[in-house]
């Protein structure tokens, strides 16, 4: 770790990274939306869904780093532009993914917020290039990488100038099967000993099952998560990519409700153990003295 | 050849073949004002003779003759709709042509190459209506306008102030990856530096932002692309890569419509233009009538006599009519303070203006 000029925690003021009203870092930050835009009409359908059902953020790819050259690659610079009248109408700035260093420019000016994705995060040509942008960067953690690892991608782009770095864990890479990945929630907390960037959690593609993302969502904002990046598809069994791991506009909604709860629970928690701790330690104080 | 090759060259000439066409349209319409009828039979039979003399080894010329037929009659239906003819400076798709639309909807618009042509055009009666920009939001007054307006005899009827939205436009064939050269008015250029060097694109002077997006239209030069507005993207088959392009705040032109006939109607902003004697205290004493009056000024501003350095007329513009009793008290006063008096005439304002 003694590389990190930038990344570690001996810089001890936490980031947070402004993106419009949206302060991550600071509050429990939901980006949610499609896998890829596919229309018009389903992105604007989804955002305005996800909009009403609460959400900070929108996402939606427009480049695809799909595993099989023949699977559906994206709508390109025509889904960027997609996702910036959902933009326009829902007021929800935009997350995205570039892939590719000669988009990186042209994905900026459409977007607020440039995603890294897990297979392209040591892709230091890529990770160089967004560092120029002055756009915030998500950067997804590598299915097979360290924390280490994944820091020293992060000091890249905060070693061209660019101060606006969001982790995001997804899941890595175990011999377990029944799971797409397997969620490492210990580097909610792991990261926050680490680094003063903020880290936010995946649950869709590190479960790849539907019926698990409601309890790691809960369980990543009871470690500590600064925020969540759910898949939410206003028609999943049509999707064109990850049909079977995007919440419906319903089941994202039945989530939000129970999120923000659990958040305002463990903020008073927190403030009464502390203030429990306070006068647990004045009581032992009295007693020693005596 | 590749098949692709030959495709593409078609395509372009497709292109070329139907911007010249517009351009027709618009000299046939404009042609209407010198005739008395639609129709002139002796000139058609001498258009389709000449055309079928032509010898064309690929065409047969009963096929030259139907084609330009099919022309004519097409050009004989547009001249017979009578459109106003709205003449407007710079090409098809400029701001201008944006203005003219938003004033008059339902005219035939057409384009000039300076602004002279268009006060000369509809001052002499060839032309109905002309729009002509005053003033820029960042850049300032439109010296040549103001001049025209100060020297020939039109009468304002109208004014809308056109937001200057520049979008980044390239044809279908065009990837955006490979966009390295951007042709437009310098202005525009300038305007969206920011945008260019971010995405290190090499600005590429041109004499008229629409100008640009025909040009590109027409001959689709490789990885070229032009800034102009989306109504150029419309008109010239052109995609929108990016819209507002511009680095500053919303920048925006304030148009006038002219015609030779003051506005009919009551109108509820007035423009006048006067020059005053070089004597202390004349300027204050013209503004102090509308002080005392309480009558609103949205503009005043000042432009060298060219005919007379070191002395300026005055363009003003005030809220209301020419026809209320107190503002034409006012006017009546004011021209007995200055040399020269000019009311360009009362018209109802456009909310959006300044």
């Amino acid at each position: 770790m003694k590389n990190l000029k930038l990344a570690s925690r001996t810089i001890t003021e936490r980031t947070i990274v402004n993106v419009g009203n949206v302060k991550i870092g600071r509050d429990l930050v939901v980006i949610a939306g499609p896998c890829s835009v596919e229309s018009e009409e389903q992105t604007l359908e989804t955002a305005r869904a996800v909009k009403k059902a609460g959400a900070d953020m929108l996402r939606g790819g427009a480049f695809k780093p799909r595993t099989s050259p023949y699977s559906f690659q994206g709508l390109g610079l025509g889904g960027l532009k997609i996702l910036a009248r959902a933009r326009e109408e829902t007021g929800l700035p935009i997350v995205t993914e570039v892939i590719d260093p000669r988009d990186v420019s042209w994905v900026a000016e459409f977007a607020d917020v440039l995603q890294i994705g897990t297979r392209n995060m040591q892709n230091f040509s890529l990770l160089k290039e967004v560092g120029q942008t002055g756009r915030p960067v998500l950067l997804k953690r590598g299915m097979y990488s360290t924390l280490e690892e994944w820091l020293n991608c992060a000091e890249y782009i905060l070693s061209e100038g660019n101060p606006d770095v969001i982790l995001c864990e997804r899941g890595i890479r175990t011999f377990e099967k029944y799971t797409r990945n397997t969620l490492d929630l210990s580097a909610v907390p792991a990261i926050k000993e680490l680094t003063h960037l903020p880290i936010i959690i995946d649950p869709t593609h590190s479960t790849g099952r539907l019926s698990l993302i409601g309890s790691m969502s809960m369980a990543a904002v009871a470690a500590g998560t600064d925020g969540l990046m759910i898949e939410v598809h206003c028609n999943p069994h049509e999707a064109l990519c990850d049909a079977a791991q995007a919440l419906t506009p319903e089941i994202f909604g039945g989530l939000m409700r129970r999120l923000r709860p659990l958040k305002s629970f463990l903020e008073c928690d927190n403030e009464r153990s502390a203030a429990t701790y306070a006068e647990n330690r004045s009581a032992v104080r009295c007693d020693n003295e005596t | 050849m590749k098949l692709e090759e030959i495709r593409n060259k078609i395509d372009k000439i497709d292109r070329e073949l139907l911007v010249l066409l517009q351009e027709r349209m618009g000299l046939a319409l404009r042609s209407k004002k010198f005739k008395k009828t639609v129709s002139d039979p002796e000139r058609e039979e001498a258009l389709l003779d000449r055309v079928e003399r032509l010898n064309l080894d690929l065409m047969e010329r009963s096929f030259t003759r139907q084609l330009l037929k099919t022309i004519i009659e097409e050009s004989k239906r547009l001249q017979e709709k009578d459109h106003l003819l709205v003449a407007f400076q710079g090409e098809h798709g400029a701001y201008g042509d944006v203005a003219s639309r938003c004033l008059v909807p339902d005219g035939a618009f057409i384009p000039c190459m300076e602004f002279a042509d268009v006060f000369r055009g509809v001052e002499e009666g060839y032309l109905d209506l002309g729009v002509v920009p005053v003033e820029n939001s960042l850049e300032g007054a439109v010296t040549q306008v103001n001049e025209l307006l100060t020297t020939t005899n039109l009468k304002v009827i109208g004014e809308a102030q056109i937001p200057v939205k520049h979008c980044l436009l390239a044809t279908e064939a065009t990837n955006y990856r490979e966009i390295r050269l951007v042709y437009s008015h310098p202005q525009a250029l300038a305007q969206c530096r920011g945008f260019l060097m971010r995405n290190k694109l090499e600005p590429y002077p041109y004499y008229d932002t629409a100008g640009a997006a025909k040009m590109l239209a027409r001959e689709n030069p490789r990885t070229s692309a032009a800034i102009a507005s989306s109504l150029c993207a419309e008109l010239y088959n052109l995609e929108i890569i990016k819209q507002g392009i511009e680095d500053g705040p919303s920048n925006s032109t304030r148009f006038l419509l002219l015609s030779r006939e003051p506005y009919e109607g009551r109108g509820d902003k007035t423009s006048v233009v006067f020059a005053t004697p070089h004597k202390a205290g004349q300027l204050y004493k013209i503004l102090s009538l509308f002080a005392e009056a309480e009558i609103n000024l949205t503009r005043i501003a000042s432009m060298p006599l060219r005919t007379d350095p070191g002395n300026y007329s005055f363009f003003l513009d005030l809220e209301g009519s020419d026809q209320d009793e107190k503002i034409s008290q006012v006017l009546k006063q004011m021209k007995e303070l200055t040399i020269s008096f000019k009311q360009l005439g009362s018209y109802p304002a456009d909310i959006q203006a300044v």
